[in-house]
């Protein structure tokens, strides 16, 4: 990097908050996309450590006009390479962005800097005593600001729904380093184009978030979490669209192969609940009364022992609560080093057996294992590409494109909440049509009219 | 095999509030739950029946409404519940509560094994379990990690206490507090959970209790400790300070620091 980079931002936020030596740097230039499809990263970097949004304004300015590319990073917990700078940058860390601001308890509102944590959000409303935010995407490493370019989703979307149905505004530094306010505490607002939305989603690539305005929910006193298990898996898939056509939404639905839980448990220390059976139905539910509780729960059980569940389990405890989710988040993380390809399609909810038909022709012929588990009550199931000896196995390339068909062709779409990347760019013809990737490209250049911001992510 | 499985009800420590200026736990902040350690001395008692066979009668002290901790224990492997409830109950330490247990353990009649918790969460004292078995006169080993074997007559365990491992049997009847690595306690089936719902908890007072217990050894006339206070301490945070300039101020007030937290002796 020229050294008169290195000056010129020093001089904006202070000596001690750019890191240019390699080894400081390369602890900013990866995320956690699977090492077999990660983007390789450029090491020729420069981390800076903003204070606040007008600082980040000047460093924006200044790599506009001197062309340098910009790459913003929130905990580095995306799995699409979003992050991951290609080309020497200037990686606007985040981290010291780290203010709740304020708790709006009268609009359910929570305002927050884009560099709080998953974790602190978390801390917050567990002491809160009567609104929580919903959406978990799972490492409680992700930043705010992450988490709204990314549109983060997780397993407590189902109710709810992801990070899009939670933000109501924000602050955003341009790539030309003008801020802009879009949203506000509002429930409605019909003011021309929405860039709120539009920023929602955009990967780091229009503009750089420094502050959202979150929406909350009150908070149930009761909440369980059910584990039911059944012998076969589409058995398990098909009661899914049954439980939400009853009008029972809970905060959660996971499909669970017990083989994942198993060694997630093991690798734990723990033991995962469930005995019976080769797969889990995981629901987190809650209500206002303990009564509601158990009939949400009795319907749910007896839908599925109409269709063929072998044993359904309840935790109400918070320790025994914990446990399973902990459990849960811990599955992928447990099988990673295997994995080249964690897919992260989906379809929509009422065809989802279509999907998981579909996924097990291609298994066989492709002669592969693809273990899955994920979100199947809003559609969106991980489909796992395993490594054969360490590595890609052949036609791996042939296998997910296949699945990608096979998920547009009922309705679905290649990228649910992990994003486009820059891992999935060059799938995205399989999904729009020459004109929607047009209209795209005109946007980033409306933002970006240098293409100086994170250069290669989501559409190139 | 009669086994008898003591179960107290306690606050969700994990969501319980302390009224630092009272020094009172505020009960009214969380919802309450069967003591931890009281779970796996019912699993280990459900393990036995599941194998060997035997009733597992789950036993406790406490108001009317530990009657759900009991129902819950049903709905996880227990046979019946027995609750000891009596307004002269109230303010019972460690001695006077297991007074009372053993005398409701006397009603029960015949038994082989009692299991209890290594200590509860919310008192933290450990002894109930051992003064049970004294009032009852009977042998008991605390802090099993293992159950090696079971018959009628006589148990075989293995306990990990001060840097040794010891395998030590015992006769029945007698009483085995477990620690947390003894098991996992299984979680309740649903159906299960709906049927102990409706499950009928006797409830045994002083009245009941009368020719085992003297009223005078019960509550807080027959407790030989008192608690004057509780302080909760105040939580620690993490503080920072960064030198620039003279460094070698800073290594002397560094050590300074250490010295003054104690964190090290300079002789």
């Amino acid at each position: 990097m020229d050294i008169k980079i290195i000056a010129k931002l020093k001089e904006i936020v202070g000596n001690d908050w750019v890191i240019d030596d390699i080894d400081n740097v390369s602890s900013y230039i990866k995320d956690e996309t699977e090492h077999a499809i990660a983007p390789v990263p450029c090491y020729d970097c420069l981390v800076v450590k903003p204070a606040n949004t007008l600082e980040i304004s000047e460093i924006m300015k200044y790599a506009n006009a001197e062309n340098v590319t910009v790459v913003a990073r929130g905990g580095g917990t995306g799995c699409a390479g979003a992050v991951v700078p290609i080309k020497p940058s200037i990686i606007l860390s985040m981290e010291r962005l780290n203010k709740i601001i304020e708790v709006d308890d009268n609009n359910m509102m929570v305002e927050c800097e884009s560099g709080v944590t998953l974790c602190d959000l978390e801390e917050r409303f567990k002491k809160h005593e009567s609104l929580f935010f919903p959406v978990h995407p799972g490492d409680e490493g992700a930043q705010v600001g992450g988490m709204v370019v990314q549109n983060a989703g997780g397993v407590r979307a189902v109710r709810h729904g992801v990070m899009r149905n939670q933000i109501k505004g924000l602050e955003v530094v341009l790539p030309t380093g003008e801020i802009i306010k879009t949203g506000g505490r509002l429930m409605k607002d019909n003011t021309g184009y929405d860039l709120t939305h539009l920023m929602i989603g955009s990967e780091g690539t229009l503009g750089i978030v420094t502050k959202a305005i979150l929406k909350l929910y009150p908070k149930s006193k009761y909440t369980g979490s059910l584990l039911v298990s059944f012998n076969d898996k589409k058995s398990a898939v098909e009661v899914v669209p049954m439980i939400l056509r009853k009008g029972i939404t809970p905060l959660a639905i996971e499909y669970l192969e017990r083989d994942f839980m198993l060694k997630s448990a093991k690798d734990l220390g723990l033991e995962w609940p469930a005995k019976k059976g080769i797969v889990d139905l995981y629901f987190i539910l809650d209500q206002p009364k303990e009564e509601d509780l158990y009939e949400v729960s009795s319907k749910i059980v007896q839908i599925c022992e109409e269709n063929g569940a072998v044993d359904s389990l309840i935790a109400e405890t918070t320790k025994e609560q914990r446990t399973i989710l902990e459990i849960r988040s811990h599955g992928y993380p447990s099988v990673k080093a295997n994995v080249v390809d964690i897919l992260d399609v989906a379809v929509p909810v009422g065809n989802i057996i279509q999907y998981m038909n579909g996924i097990e022709d291609l298994s066989k012929k492709y002669n592969v294992k693809m273990p899955s588990f994920g979100h199947v009550g809003d559609g969106n199931i991980h489909s796992f590409i395993m490594t054969e000896n360490g590595e890609k196995p052949e036609g791996y390339s042939e296998l997910s494109d296949e699945i990608f068909k096979l998920a547009i062709s009922i309705g679905g779409t290649i990228t649910a909440e992990h994003g486009v990347g820059k891992i999935r760019n060059n799938s995205l013809k399989l999904q729009y049509s020459d004109k929607h990737l047009e209209i795209l490209r005109g946007i980033k250049k409306v933002f970006d009219p240098n293409n100086i911001l994170n250069p290669g992510t989501g559409i190139s | 095999m009669r086994i008898i499985a003591l179960i107290k009800q306690v606050p969700d420590m994990e969501k319980v509030k302390f009224d630092r200026e009272k020094g009172v736990v505020d009960r009214k902040s969380a919802g309450t739950e069967i003591n931890p350690f009281d779970l796996n001395a019912l699993e280990a008692a459900v393990q036995i029946k599941e194998n060997i066979g035997a009733e597992v009668i789950a036993i406790s002290m406490g108001p009317q409404s530990a009657d759900s901790a009991l129902r819950e224990a049903i709905s996880r492997g227990a046979d019946r519940g027995i609750l000891l409830s009596d307004r002269k109950f109230g303010g019972s330490d460690v001695k006077a509560t297991a007074y009372t247990i053993a005398a409701g353990i006397k009603q029960i009649g015949k038994f082989d094994l009692i299991f209890a918790g290594i200590q509860t969460v919310d008192g933290d004292t450990g002894q109930v379990g051992s003064e049970v078995a004294e009032f009852l006169d009977i042998p008991h080993i605390c802090f099993v990690e293992k159950i090696n074997e079971v018959d009628d007559d006589s148990i075989t365990v293995t306990t990990d206490i001060w840097d040794g491992i010891f395998i030590e049997k015992m006769k029945l009847p007698g009483l085995i507090t477990v620690t947390k690595d003894i098991n996992s306690p299984r979680l309740p089936a649903f159906k299960d959970k709906m049927s102990a719902r409706k499950a009928d908890i006797p409830v045994w007072g002083l009245d009941i209790l009368k020719d085992y217990l003297d009223e005078n050894g019960t509550g807080l006339k027959g407790s030989a400790t008192m608690v004057k206070k509780i302080e909760v301490p105040a939580a620690v945070h993490r503080e920072g300070k960064l030198w620039r300039d003279n460094l070698d101020t800073a290594v002397d007030e560094f050590i300074d620091i250490m010295i003054e937290n104690k964190v090290m002796e300079v002789k």
